[in-house]
């Protein structure tokens, strides 16, 4: 047996994903307040080093990593930033950590307040799944990598003839998003009404599963010779997101970023990859310092009030 | 499974290091250097260049050579105005090509309207630079030109043989003395276009410059029955990638640095914003 780091759920002030010592920290009672992004799709990734103009590659420290109990929400957004960041130039700093991971996730049973993943047409993607069955968990496995990691610590696990029902599948209590008719809302006032409030603090942005827009910066250590460049995480509900030198910004007004992020979720990425971007997780409305519902507005203005 | 060093091998956003072998004030608020760096490039493409330390900006290519790269480099923000204080010798940090380009391969026989504002007169200076080399393959080709006064003017050098070659048209917003400016017309590279395109037959035109010159200049083209699919534009959004990752190029879903700089006009006409 290959040891290997474990990150899961654990709550303290606020739920999210930790790397783990102690078993007993483990934390699956609800979703996580934060995504589990940060462990591929880092917070601050350093690109190349250099000391003049010279420039070399970083050293990139990885450790095999189990990702363990997340939900189908966070694996789509996993799914999705694969899109972005695998593609035909694919991204080295995400595809080694991406390469590193067993994904082990965990099936909700019902929704929360906020979340609505049933409308938005979730994929079955992950290397394991437990289902809940109240006193033991069913576990399923969707690729090669989960099979090869079930044998290996097989001394943990039963085999059985219990089948996984379709029941076992469903999430209850889940809300509803309409998105089918986003495309012709883009010109309706309602918008306005809805990004009136919006501090464009970004907060959607930094809970997101999705949301991976980032800045290109350098930072420069004392001797005014050596750094290194980086990469840090970008809000496009901040006004800078579209400044270009000359000062000009593209979306100038608070409803043109709010737009930008919905559009983005629900109807630009569909157009690329064919699959809505928004993983219905809940958590841009949860975590809104305001509280601003866009889902319930959607299916407002999609029943014309 | 690749191992972590032959993974990051192929780090895109490492860039090379370039020489400068030439380098000229072209106006008040722009230089052109030429870098030691056979690309092979389409045009209408660009590339990032950077300064350890100071930061990254993408630039378009504005020449078309096997040999060579030309940018012309407008200083108008932090990265700009200190690759501005570099000089013949000196060395910089490139990565590219990026973006789509001119499909010049496709408009053989074609009349080629070329409408160019300010410093989106450099990446056009590629585009004829192309049709030069192939001179044959094309129809008729004009050239128009819009300029704030006839000091910021770009490539006058340059100007001089497109004169002979091409149809050439030029406008300044402003000449302090027209009666003695023989160079161009006071007005907006518009009234040059409307007066000078009689019709869209067999035509494409190729359009960089200001939204609104674009906005304008198309809108008088399609009056005189050119189809968004005859037109051009180079759109332009901040970046940081080149590479359809960092989503801050994003004009409403498109990623300018994918699916343009170049774009056909029919593709972002309702998406000026």
């Amino acid at each position: 047996m290959r040891r290997r780091d474990v990150v899961a759920p654990v709550k303290t002030d606020k739920s999210r994903f930790q790397r783990i010592e102690n078993p007993d920290d483990i934390w699956l009672d609800e979703n996580t307040d934060f995504p589990i992004k940060k462990f591929f799709f880092s917070n601050r990734e350093v690109l190349f080093e250099f000391s003049g103009n010279k420039v070399k590659n970083p050293s990139l420290e990885l450790k095999d990593t189990v990702y363990f109990g997340v939900r189908r929400c966070d694996l789509n957004g996993i799914m999705h930033q694969d899109m972005v960041f695998l593609d035909d130039n694919p991204d080295p700093f995400y595809k080694a950590r991406r390469d590193n991971s067993i994904l082990f996730g965990l099936h909700c049973k019902e929704g929360d307040e906020y979340c609505f993943c049933n409308s938005v047409g979730l994929k079955d993607f992950f290397d394991l799944m437990m289902y809940d069955k109240g006193n033991h968990y069913l576990i399923e496995s969707g690729t090669e990598k989960g099979l090869v990691f079930l044998d290996e610590f097989k001394k943990f696990f039963e085999e059985t003839a219990e089948m996984i029902s379709d029941n076992d599948r469903k999430i209850k209590n889940n809300k509803k998003l309409s998105t089918t008719n986003i495309k012709y809302m883009y010109g309706n006032e309602s918008w306005e009404d809805l990004a009136k409030t919006c501090l464009s603090c970004g907060a959607c942005n930094l809970l997101c599963p999705n949301c991976h827009c980032f800045t290109i910066q350098d930072e420069i250590d004392f001797d005014l010779k050596s750094g290194r460049r980086v990469r840090v995480p970008a809000a496009c509900q901040s006004k800078g997101f579209t400044r270009v030198a000359g000062d000009h910004i593209f979306r100038e007004t608070r409803v043109s970023r709010f737009k930008h992020r919905i559009y983005h979720q629900i109807q630009y990425f569909k157009e690329r990859h064919n699959e809505i971007f928004c993983t219905g997780c809940g958590r841009c409305i949860r975590g809104c310092p305001v509280r601003i519902d866009w889902v319930k507005k959607i299916n407002e203005i999609k029943d014309g009030n | 499974m690749a191992t972590k060093e032959e993974i990051i091998a192929r780090n895109p956003y490492l860039p090379e290091l370039k020489e400068i072998n030439y380098y000229k004030r072209e106006s008040p608020d722009s230089f052109t250097i030429r870098l030691k760096w056979k690309l092979n490039h389409g045009a209408g493409q660009f590339i990032f260049c950077s300064l350890p330390g100071i930061g990254e900006a993408p630039i378009s290519i504005c020449s078309y050579s096997p040999e060579y790269v030309e940018l012309n480099i407008r200083e108008v923000g932090n990265v700009t105005n200190a690759l501005a204080k570099l000089k013949k010798g000196d060395k910089l940090l490139v990565r590219g090509p990026y973006g789509t380009e001119y499909p010049l391969g496709a408009l053989k026989g074609k009349n080629i309207i070329i409408v160019g504002g300010g410093c989106g007169v450099a990446p056009l200076k590629g585009v004829i630079e192309y049709i030069e080399r192939k001179r044959e393959k094309f129809g008729d080709v004009s050239l128009f030109f819009g300029f704030r006064t006839p000091e910021f003017a770009l490539f006058s050098e340059q100007m001089k043989s497109w004169k002979k070659t091409f149809k050439l048209h030029i406008s300044f917003d402003k000449i302090e003395n027209p009666a003695t400016c023989t160079t161009g017309i006071q007005g907006f590279v518009t009234q040059l276009v409307d007066d000078n395109v009689k019709d869209s037959n067999n035509a494409v035109a190729v359009l960089c410059g200001p939204p609104i010159m674009i906005e304008k200049t198309a809108e008088l083209l399609e009056k005189k029955g050119f189809s968004d699919k005859q037109i051009y534009i180079s759109a332009e959004r901040l970046m940081y990638c080149g590479i359809g990752k960092c989503g801050r190029c994003m004009i409403h879903g498109k990623y300018t640095c994918l699916d343009g700089a170049v774009f056909r006009y029919d593709e972002l006409k309702e998406h000026m914003d």
